[in-house]
């Protein structure tokens, strides 16, 4: 078993590109709370104004429940987004820099730090979005879209590149 | 910052991808995950206490099947936290522990440490098979509780070498005042 050698750092636009996504974070979590009321608010405006996309029938306890369960998952995807962006800033410079030390073929290194930051600063973002655009387009719509544009994309590059990665430090260990 | 050894290594990114993993798989299968574990629930009346009255008997399904999405939504969150403490900690203890016994007894309680995630698997798959309570009990007490106390001496251990111990990392530059002194452009002693 080899120890105390060093980590190499992966490139400065990788350690950038996670820096900016736990600032995002931070601002993210900063702003649910400062201004919670003017964004619930702001989303209940935009919903109102796209009756037909709520489905909002015009009575009152019907739409009431719409608005809320609609106004809950704006809110969850935010939360959601302050979470991921977080814990996925802290992924991307645990795995870049395991990748960084460990992959001999600069190939191998380039294609599991490109994956790794792509996928864990793209993901999050998905979060965002989402929240972005269900006052615009409903909860399951939205949803849908940034299932397929981002998240299945970005997720599915993270989780390939890990797998990537696990084999890379097990290739290490069986001292290939 | 120096690098810890590459078990662990491997451990606290298998921990994180299995976090990744868990998470799409509760993302993307919910009602699949649902269903088979209503299903489970279903095969094993016994274990979970069934009278013959449905709705007491539903109420109790819905709680199984709650408590297995929660052990499900646990895994996913606290793998993806574990494993980047095991990460960073194990890097904390390669470069500030100076004894090698005391660096491995520290790798090996954050590695179990690290596998402390797994047991919400247990706790998810327990539910199912053993019955809500005994289920949770058996996860409790045979896998979260042995695994979380391994990462909590495993940190305090880290932190009592912050606090007492020396460290190798950084290295200490010599004082100005005792290093040697050569002016410039004068000889060097041959053994310099």
């Amino acid at each position: 078993m080899t120890e105390r050698e060093s980590w190499r750092l992966p490139p400065r636009a990788v350690l950038l590109a996670a820096v900016i996504l736990l600032l995002a974070a931070e601002i993210g979590g900063a702003s649910m709370a400062r201004f919670k009321l003017d964004l619930a608010r702001w989303a209940r405006g935009q919903m109102l104004a796209r009756p037909a996309v709520h489905g909002l029938v015009g009575v009152r306890d019907v739409d009431e429940r719409a608005l809320d369960e609609a106004l809950f998952r704006f809110d969850t995807g935010l939360r959601l987004f302050h979470m991921h962006a977080e814990g996925m800033a802290l992924v991307v410079i645990a795995t870049t820099t395991t990748a960084a030390t460990l992959a001999r073929r600069p190939g191998v290194r380039r294609a599991l730090v490109g994956a790794l930051t792509l996928g864990g600063v793209g993901y999050p973002v998905g979060y965002l979005l989402w929240s972005a655009l269900i006052p615009a387009w409903g909860v399951e719509r939205s949803k849908t879209l940034v299932e397929w544009l981002i998240w299945i994309p970005f997720g599915g590059a993270t989780i390939v590149a890990l797998a990537g990665l696990l084999a890379v430090i097990a290739a290490r260990i069986a001292g290939r | 910052m120096r690098r810890p050894p590459l078990v662990v290594v491997l451990v606290a990114v298998a921990v994180i991808a299995l976090g990744e993993a868990s998470g799409a798989i509760i993302g993307a299968l919910r009602p699949a995950v649902a269903r088979w574990a209503a299903a489970q629930v279903a095969a094993r009346p016994q274990a979970h206490g069934f009278t013959g009255s449905a709705e007491y008997d539903d109420e109790v399904r819905d709680r199984a099947v709650f408590a297995t999405e929660a052990g499900l939504s646990f895994l996913h969150t606290h793998a993806e936290g574990m494993g980047l403490v095991a990460f960073f900690a194990s890097t904390l203890v390669a470069s500030v522990v100076a004894h090698r016994r005391l660096r491995a007894l520290l790798y090996g309680l954050l590695t179990a440490g690290a596998l402390f995630p797994v047991g919400y698997l247990v706790y998810a798959v327990a539910v199912l098979t053993r019955g809500r309570e005994d289920g949770i009990a058996l996860a409790e007490t045979w896998v979260l509780t042995p695994l979380g106390v391994a990462a909590i001496l495993g940190l305090a251990g880290l932190a009592v070498s912050l606090m007492w111990g020396a460290p190798t990392w950084p290295p200490t530059p010599p004082i100005r005042s005792e290093a040697p002194r050569h002016s410039r452009g004068a000889p060097r002693p041959p053994n310099s």
